[in-house]
């Protein structure tokens, strides 16, 4: 599975992304389901944020959907910072 | 948001999830699709709406107890690295200093944003009648970022490696109470020029606050947004500058300042909600050539003019930056007469390449 995370806005206006491939990951299935939850939860349109906020959109093996700040699901906001910290 | 044009009412509003909407808003089969997605954008739009008229529509939350007009309401709250807002309340009106810098750093800077508000555009409070300043900080965990959210101030510790606290500059404190100031008056929308302007109005106040809490000139002042919130790592001032758009920094990791400086250089994105953080550097050098070239402090007579504007009634909520220049000309000619005020208005303008006739 290959799951990428885009930031947009925020207080600089710089954007981030990052990716991950789950395939050669031992703890690939707890990405899975992760992923999942997480997409599950996600818009198909990118919600009006507040001002300064960060807006992320989430690709799972070409799906996107769309979230937020402040207003992530938990499961979002997990699969957002591991993705921005671990993936390249 | 009153008449459908296509009179075409979508059975399926607000009683389906937005997961099926979505789902349906990607239906190979046009018409479900497009209702769909009408509806979800309608949703959208409304959810933000009703956030809005909550706060404006609402009378103004009671101050407390024993609380005087000209004085601030200040409740400062820590997240604790999570993300539930407020958070636990640490700090109080009147309360004395605690170990914690930030929350410390916090409630001062509100304190001074408070001032200049009430002393200098004699507006009490972000709502005009003493709405309560409430602020959360430590929210997240390594967050790099600060945000309003409609009712508070949200402030990261940031990540240490390209940001730091984000309550060290005070003009970044300031910038986002000026958000609730918009809301409050002209409520610019957030995207594309009205959204820039929404971030030029927050930037232009921001740095009014700190400059007023160094006792400067606008000749005296570094006119930069955000100056020691960058990792000392990473090559930059500031993450912008309204004297010099596109100078704050230039670095391996955080790429160079995307600022234009004029119209010409403007910036088309879908990113960053149109580029609000990107072509707010226009109307921010338009103020900093005002301020620079009227001389003196920069909340007196350029600042009293940007704060008509943003107050006076006429400044639509999609108002592009041409609509924005107009009103400034006008405010400057009403307060000031044919003066010096106006020509250096009518010039800011000119070189940043904003049409004002």
């Amino acid at each position: 599975m290959r799951i990428q995370v885009k930031r947009t806005g925020g207080f600089a206006g710089i954007d981030r992304h990052a990716e991950v491939d789950t395939t050669a990951r031992p703890d690939a299935q707890e990405w899975h389901a992760l992923a999942e939850r997480a997409e599950a939860e996600g818009r198909g349109t990118p919600p009006v944020g507040v001002p300064d906020g960060f807006s992320y959109q989430i690709t799972i093996d070409g799906r996107t959907v769309y979230c937020s700040d402040p207003r992530l699901t938990d499961d979002q906001r997990t699969l957002i910072t591991r993705v921005l910290k671990e993936g390249s | 948001m009153t008449a459908n044009p296509t009179g075409f009412e979508p059975v399926f509003c607000t009683i389906v999830p937005p997961v099926v909407l979505d789902r349906l808003a990607q239906s190979s089969d046009p018409a479900l699709a497009k209702a769909a997605r009408r509806t979800l954008q309608r949703d959208a739009y409304e959810r933000t709406q009703r956030r809005l008229t909550t706060v404006i529509g609402a009378p103004s939350v009671a101050a407390p107890k024993g609380a005087e007009e000209g004085k601030p309401h200040r409740t400062i709250h820590d997240a604790k690295h999570r993300t539930d807002l407020p958070g636990r309340k640490v700090r109080g009106e009147g309360d004395k200093p605690g170990k914690d810098a930030t929350v410390n750093r916090a409630y001062a800077g509100l304190g001074a944003t408070f001032e200049v508000f009430f002393k200098h555009f004699e507006r009490d409070s972000i709502d005009g009648g003493g709405l309560p300043l409430n602020a959360t900080v430590h929210y997240g965990e390594d967050y790099g970022n600060a945000f309003w959210n409609g009712e508070q101030m949200v402030f990261g510790d940031g990540d240490r490696e390209i940001f730091l606290d984000f309550t060290i500059p005070v003009d970044v404190i300031g910038h986002e109470l000026t958000h609730g100031v918009v809301q409050y008056t002209a409520n610019l929308t957030y995207f594309g020029q009205p959204g820039a302007l929404n971030e030029s109005m927050a930037d232009v106040f921001g740095s009014l606050i700190k400059q007023y809490t160094l006792g400067q000139t606008a000749d005296q002042a570094d006119w930069l947004i955000g100056a020691g919130l960058l990792a000392e790592r990473v090559t930059g001032k500031a993450l912008r500058s309204m004297k010099e758009p596109g100078t704050a920094y230039d670095d391996d990791v955080l790429g160079k300042d995307p600022q234009p400086a004029d119209m010409d250089h403007y910036v088309r994105t879908g990113r960053d909600n149109g580029g609000v953080h990107i072509n707010s550097g226009i109307p921010n050098r338009a103020f900093y050539l005002v301020a620079e070239a009227l001389g003196g402090h920069a909340w007196e007579r350029a600042g009293q003019i940007w704060y008509a504007v943003l107050t006076g009634g006429e400044l639509a909520q999609d108002a592009s930056f041409t609509d924005f220049a107009k009103l400034t000309v006008a405010a400057a000619r009403a307060k000031y007469g044919d003066g010096d005020e106006l020509k250096a208005v009518l010039d800011a303008w000119a070189q940043v390449k904003v049409p004002t006739a």
